[in-house]
């Protein structure tokens, strides 16, 4: 950028940035806090410091119940957006299919519709089939929405893939499923962790679909966090909260150092 | 990476093989989920109209419609004026600064939306931190409701919104070649000069791709107007929500699902023709 400008925005433009990354990062900053408090009214600051909320959150099995769905539902979420996607992303690259273009516009297309729309359209499919409230029917939900991550992350590595690396193979009299899993695959791995962090994150995180397709046995922790701040305001989501926040933030540091990596290559 | 190799490597029948599982998933629980949709809007025993006719007439759902395009209009106006000068501060830090500041843009933008929904309802209520300082700076005379109306519903969403704004727009001053703006102050152009001249105009792709995109997400929102808005506030997916499981009339749910997809159908189309079709949600 050019001086002159800089100069001339010296005070408006940081003040406003620093102000918006204040805005954008206290909402999720500031549930650590209020979870440690002593559960009565939700404040900021809290008054006293305990882990009482936490202690109702570990022996209500309303919710740590959701909360190990949540996590059964995101890592078969997580392996089942890998083991069908990671094939697809291949072929896709390495064949001429015809009609790749419209396939590939297909497999991006759970990120374009409003996912109000799919929870509705799931919804009316799996009623009739007496597939609500069912953990297979969440996680075959959860999985068409991840497969469009797995999809860019693999997908960029893909590309920086050498083709000739693979055609040495074949000549050296490798087998095709041995080159899938010897020479390629290694060099895939950073693309596939980044792209199966971000399912599993995806899974864990959704509400809306799952709000529609759960039931009282299959109730994830978003679900359960939704309903209690719709209904109930129990304190117990400040706990809930700040535990969420904590995997996310995990997570999307490992997809983040992953992607990085991923680059350096 | 020649293409010859690439087309040589897998037969198009073995290609097919592996592409075959993840098309039968997406045929099942995504193209059929989204027909049945549009087909319950026609079919209720018979074919029948009943149900567009029913919203055409209903005050209810031009309420809603008239809620979700104000909302969504307020909300992506103040994303894009905050959101341009902070896709301009992230443009001129070195590239690692601009990692360390884009990491707080990120990391938000990866935690849970029901978190910070909830988290805003803490800041702004009546016994929040943003309450209470005016409460402090007025010696206790100012109070705003913030939130369960409009205005927390829309906080929320700016607050959704933003990184899309800043990483649309932040992509097209990076693609800016530096020169143009240093040839402008050569030949004797003051700094707000070249930035409407040389800078903003070049930058009008993102803006008009991060406009999009915040527009296209905001009427399709349902947690956000949920949890912050107030009972005036319901947008088209809480509606759609509504017929679901309040009524029980699918017909009428899935009629409002089809006018949603075809108003965001209609954004995501112009979006691919500014932005040439790639990396249409602009997000990894």
């Amino acid at each position: 950028m050019t001086r002159p400008l800089r100069t001339a925005a010296v005070f408006f433009v940081p003040v406003v940035a620093w102000a918006c990354y204040l805005f954008l990062l206290l909402p999720s900053v500031i549930v650590f806090p209020i979870s440690f408090g002593t559960g009565g009214e939700f404040e900021f600051p809290p008054r006293a410091f305990s882990l009482e909320l936490y202690r109702q959150f570990f022996t209500d099995a309303a919710w740590w119940g959701a909360m190990t769905q949540s996590l059964m539902i995101a890592l078969m979420t997580a392996l089942a957006t890998t083991v069908l996607g990671l094939p697809a992303a291949y072929a896709l690259q390495r064949a001429s299919l015809p009609g790749a273009g419209l396939i590939n516009g297909f497999i991006m297309g759970p990120l374009l519709v409003p996912v109000i729309v799919l929870g509705l359209g799931l919804y009316l499919q799996f009623a009739p089939w007496n597939l609500l409230n069912r953990d297979v029917s969440l996680f075959l939900s959860h999985t068409m929405l991840a497969v469009p991550f797995m999809m860019i992350s693999v997908g960029a590595s893909l590309r920086h893939l050498d083709p000739t690396l693979e055609n040495a193979a074949l000549i050296m009299g490798a087998s095709k499923p041995a080159i899938f899993f010897k020479v390629v695959l290694p060099q895939l791995k950073a693309g596939i962790a980044a792209g199966a962090l971000f399912a599993f994150l995806i899974s864990f995180d959704e509400v809306i679909v799952a709000y529609f397709v759960t039931g009282p046995e299959t109730q994830t922790l978003p679900v359960k966090m939704y309903s209690a701040m719709r209904w109930e305001l129990s304190p117990v989501i400040a706990a809930a909260s700040t535990l969420v926040t904590v995997f996310s933030i995990l997570l999307a540091i490992g997809i983040m150092m992953l992607q990085r990596k991923e680059k350096q290559q | 990476m020649s293409s010859a190799s690439d087309v040589s490597f897998l037969s198009p029948r073995s290609a097919t093989l592996l592409v075959a599982p993840l098309g039968a998933l997406l045929i099942l629980f995504f193209a059929y989920p989204l027909i049945l949709t549009v087909w319950q809007s026609f079919y209720e025993g018979g074919f029948t109209l009943r149900a567009y006719a029913e919203l055409a007439t209903s005050t209810l759902f031009y309420k809603v419609l008239r809620t979700t395009f104000v909302i969504s209009f307020t909300a992506t106006l103040v994303s894009l004026l905050i959101g341009y000068p902070v896709a301009l501060h992230l443009s001129r830090q070195s590239p690692r600064k601009r990692t360390f500041y884009l990491m707080l843009v990120m990391l938000p933008f990866w935690t849970s939306i029901l978190v910070k929904s909830f988290a805003l309802t803490v800041l702004l209520g009546h016994s929040g931190i943003v309450n209470q300082a005016l409460g402090f700076i007025s010696g206790g005379t100012i109070q705003f409701p913030m939130v369960f109306n409009r205005f927390g519903a829309i906080v929320g969403m700016i607050n959704y919104l933003l990184p899309f704004m800043i990483l649309s727009i932040l992509g097209s001053l990076l693609a800016q070649d530096g020169n143009l703006a240093r040839a402008a102050e050569v030949m004797g152009a003051g700094p707000f000069r070249i930035f409407r001249k040389v800078t903003l105009p070049l930058s009008m792709p993102g803006v008009i791709a991060g406009i999009i995109i915040n527009f296209t997400l905001s009427i399709g929102m349902y947690i956000t107007p949920a949890l912050l808005g107030g009972r005036q506030d319901m947008m088209i997916a809480n509606l759609i929500d509504f017929y679901t499981r309040q009524t029980l009339d699918w017909p009428m749910a899935s009629a409002i699902s089809v006018v949603l997809l075809l108003i965001s159908g209609a954004l995501v189309t112009i979006l691919g023709r500014v932005r040439g079709g790639a990396g249409v949600m602009g997000v990894a």
